[in-house]
C-alpha cells in the first residue's frame, strides 16, 4: 500500500506534508453487526505505520467495536459480525482464511483494565513470546528484559521478576501488560482507554510510553479524554453514532476542524 | 438552613437512632446464634459418635484401623477392608470424574455453540437430580452386567497381562466390585464438580480471557495456563465437594460393589467401603462390639473426610504460594 491509494478523502492534506507514511491498515467500508444492531456504517479510514492515531467520540460511538476488529477480537463472540475489508499489509483479515492466533500475535491489544495473569512478572512478558517461539533461557531472559525496557518497567520490578503480576500497582500492572504485547514484536499495537483506570501519574507514563513506542509500531488508541488524544497522537477519527465524523492530522481535527459535529464535541458541547 | 436542621436531628439519642441500635444488636445475635448453632451441631456429632464407638476402639484398639479380620461371629473387627475400598473406589472415582467434568465445562464455557449451551447444561443438572437408588439398581442391572461382558474381559486381557499394574485387572469378570462401583461414582460426582467448574470459569473477567486470546493464544493454552490458574480455588473447591460425595456415597455403591471385607488386590473383586458395610450390616448388628464396630467405622470415615479437606486447604495455600499471590 502506498500513501496514494488512501481511502478517506479527509486526510489527503495531512498526506502531502509527510512522505515517507506507509498505511499499515486499511479500513474500506466497513460495517459492523452486534445481532441486528448495526454498530458500524462505512467506515473507510487508514492506519499508518509508525503513527499514533487516535479514536475519539461520545460513549457507544463505536470506537472500541472499531479497535475490536483490527485483531478480531470479536470473534470469541457469537452473533457480532464485520462486513468489508480490513487490509493489513494489504490482505485481507476479516478473511475467513485468516488464521486468528497468528493475526493477534501480529496486532497487539492492551485494554481499559490491567489484566495480568495469575502467574509471575517474568512469565507474564515471556507467555505470549513462548507461545511463538522456542527460545533458550537466556535468549528468553534478553527479550523479557528488552520488552521491560521499553516499557520503562525494567527499573522498577528486576528484582523481583519471580513476584505475581497481581503484586505490583495498577499502573505497573498495566505497563506489564503492554510489555506483554510488546514482547511478542507485534507490527501494531491497539490500546484501548488504556489509562481509563489509572490515576494522573501513572497515565503520563503510559502517554510518554506511547510517544517512545511510535517509532517501531502502528498504534491505535480509543480514549474518551480528549487532551490525551491530542498530546499523543498524529491523527484523530471522530466517530459518533457508528460513523466516522471527521478523520485527519490531529492537529487539524482539534483546531480547524471542518465538521461541526467535530467542533461541537471537542468543545465540550455534547458527549 | 433547611440542610443544618435535618442534620442536627441525626442524634445519638434519638428515637431513630435507638431503634437502629437495637435492630443491629439482635441482628447480630441472631447471626452469631446461627454460627454457634454449626459448631454445636459438628461437636454434638463427633461427641456421640465417639461415645457409640468407645467399646470397640476399647477391645481393638488402633489395630481396629490395621486389621483386615470383620467376623461378626467371633465378634473380630477390623477396619482396613471398608478403608481400603473407601479410598480406592473414591480414587477411580475423581481419577475418570474430574478429567471429564474438567472437560466438558471446558466445552461448555469456551467452545459450545450458543445454541447447544443450554440443553448441555440443563443435561448435567438432571444428572445430579437421579437419587442414589437409581444409579444403583441401574449399577447392579445394567451397568455391571455390561462391564462383565465388554470393559472387564477387555481390561483382563490387555491391561491385566501387563506386569506390575496386571494384577489390579486379574481373576474373573464379576461385573459387581470395586471397579464398577467407582465408574458409577465417577458418573454420580461429574454433574457437580461440571456444574461447580463452569459457574467457576464464568467468574473470570471478559478482560482477562480476552487479553489472553488477544496475544495469540488458543483455547487449550488459554484454558490451560489463564483460566485454570485463576480460577483454582473454586476448581480445588468442586473437586473436594466431589471427592466428600465419593466418599460419603452409600446406597448405589452398596449395590454394585459386592459387600466382602476381603482385600482383594484386584479392582475387578467385590469390596466393601465405609458407608456401605454401614448401611449394610446395621439392620443385623448384634451384641454390642458389632455395633459399636460400625460406628467406630463411621469416626473413621469422619476422620478420613476431615484428613482430605485438610490436605484441600494445605494444597491451596501451597498452590498460592507457587503463583506468589
Amino acid at each position: 500500500m502506498t500513501a496514494l491509494s488512501m481511502t478517506a478523502e479527509q486526510s489527503q492534506a495531512a498526506l502531502a506534508t509527510d512522505g515517507d507514511m506507509r498505511e499499515k491498515i486499511s479500513v474500506r467500508d466497513l460495517n459492523f453487526y452486534y445481532g441486528t444492531f448495526h454498530a458500524l456504517r462505512h467506515i473507510n479510514l487508514p492506519l499508518f505505520d509508525k503513527r499514533v492515531t487516535a479514536f475519539i467520540g461520545p460513549s457507544g460511538c463505536g470506537k472500541s467495536t472499531l479497535l475490536r476488529i483490527l485483531n478480531r477480537i470479536y470473534d470469541l463472540y457469537p452473533n457480532q459480525r464485520a462486513e468489508g475489508e480490513v487490509l493489513l499489509d494489504g490482505e485481507n483479515l476479516l478473511s475467513p482464511k485468516q488464521d486468528l492466533n497468528l493475526l493477534r500475535a501480529r496486532v497487539g491489544m492492551v485494554f481499559q483494565k490491567p489484566t495480568p495473569f495469575p502467574m509471575s512478572i517474568y512469565d507474564n512478558v515471556a507467555y505470549g513470546i513462548r507461545l511463538y517461539e522456542k527460545l533458550g533461557r537466556a535468549e528468553m531472559d534478553v527479550r523479557v528484559e528488552e520488552a521491560l525496557r521499553k516499557t520503562a518497567l525494567w527499573g522498577e520490578v528486576k528484582d523481583k521478576l519471580r513476584q505475581s503480576g497481581l503484586s505490583l500497582s495498577g499502573g505497573q500492572q498495566q505497563r506489564l501488560c503492554i510489555a506483554r504485547a510488546v514482547a511478542v514484536r507485534p507490527a501494531v499495537l491497539l490500546l484501548d482507554e488504556p489509562t481509563s483506570a489509572l490515576d494522573p501519574i501513572s497515565t503520563s507514563k503510559i502517554e510518554e510510553l506511547v510517544d517512545e513506542l511510535k517509532p517501531d509500531y502502528c498504534i491505535a488508541i480509543v480514549t474518551h479524554n480528549m487532551q490525551q488524544a491530542a498530546r499523543v497522537s498524529d491523527f484523530t477519527a471522530f466517530m459518533y453514532l457508528g460513523e466516522l465524523v471527521e478523520y485527519g492530522a490531529t492537529d487539524t481535527i482539534f483546531t480547524a476542524p471542518k465538521e461541526e459535529k467535530t467542533e461541537q464535541y471537542i468543545t465540550g458541547r455534547f458527549g | 438552613m433547611d440542610m443544618a436542621v435535618k442534620a442536627s436531628d441525626i442524634s445519638a439519642a434519638s428515637p431513630q437512632a435507638r431503634t437502629q441500635r437495637r435492630n443491629d444488636f439482635l441482628f447480630r445475635g441472631a447471626t452469631l446464634f446461627f454460627a454457634l448453632l454449626v459448631l454445636t451441631l459438628l461437636g454434638g456429632v463427633i461427641i456421640s459418635l465417639i461415645h457409640g464407638a468407645l467399646p470397640a476402639l476399647k477391645a481393638f484398639g488402633f489395630g481396629f484401623v490395621g486389621t483386615e479380620i470383620w467376623n461378626p461371629v467371633t465378634e473380630k473387627f477390623g477396619a482396613l477392608a471398608p478403608i481400603y475400598g473407601t479410598l480406592v473406589t473414591s480414587a477411580i472415582a475423581m481419577l475418570v470424574g474430574v478429567p471429564v467434568s474438567f472437560g466438558i465445562a471446558i466445552f461448555l464455557t469456551e467452545l459450545c455453540p450458543a445454541w447447544a449451551k443450554r440443553p448441555i447444561g440443563i443435561a448435567v443438572e438432571l444428572l445430579a437430580g437421579i437419587p442414589s437408588i437409581i444409579y444403583g439398581i441401574w449399577g447392579l442391572f445394567v451397568f455391571a452386567p455390561f462391564l462383565q461382558r465388554t470393559v472387564q474381559p477387555f481390561l483382563i486381557n490387555t491391561l491385566g497381562t501387563v506386569p506390575g499394574i496386571g494384577v489390579w485387572f486379574k481373576g474373573p469378570p464379576y461385573g459387581i466390585g470395586v471397579l464398577t462401583a467407582g465408574l458409577i461414582l465417577a458418573i454420580m460426582i461429574l454433574p457437580f464438580i461440571t456444574s461447580i467448574t463452569r459457574d467457576v470459569f464464568e467468574t473470570m473477567p471478559a478482560m482477562l480471557r480476552e487479553s489472553a486470546y488477544g496475544l495469540g493464544a488458543t483455547t487449550w493454552e488459554v484454558v490451560r495456563d489463564i483460566t485454570i490458574p485463576y480460577t483454582r480455588v473454586g476448581l480445588v473447591g468442586g473437586v473436594m465437594l466431589g471427592l466428600g460425595r465419593a466418599l460419603g456415597e452409600t446406597m448405589a455403591v452398596t449395590f454394585v460393589i459386592g459387600n466382602s471385607h476381603h482385600i482383594a488386590s484386584s479392582l475387578l473383586a467385590p469390596g466393601t467401603t465405609i458407608s456401605a458395610a454401614i448401611a449394610n450390616e446395621f439392620t443385623e448388628a448384634v451384641g454390642e462390639t458389632y455395633t459399636s464396630s460400625l460406628i467406630a467405622l463411621g469416626l473413621v470415615l469422619f476422620v478420613i473426610t476431615f484428613i482430605v479437606l485438610a490436605l484441600a486447604k494445605l494444597m491451596l495455600v501451597r498452590m498460592n504460594r507457587k503463583a506468589g499471590t
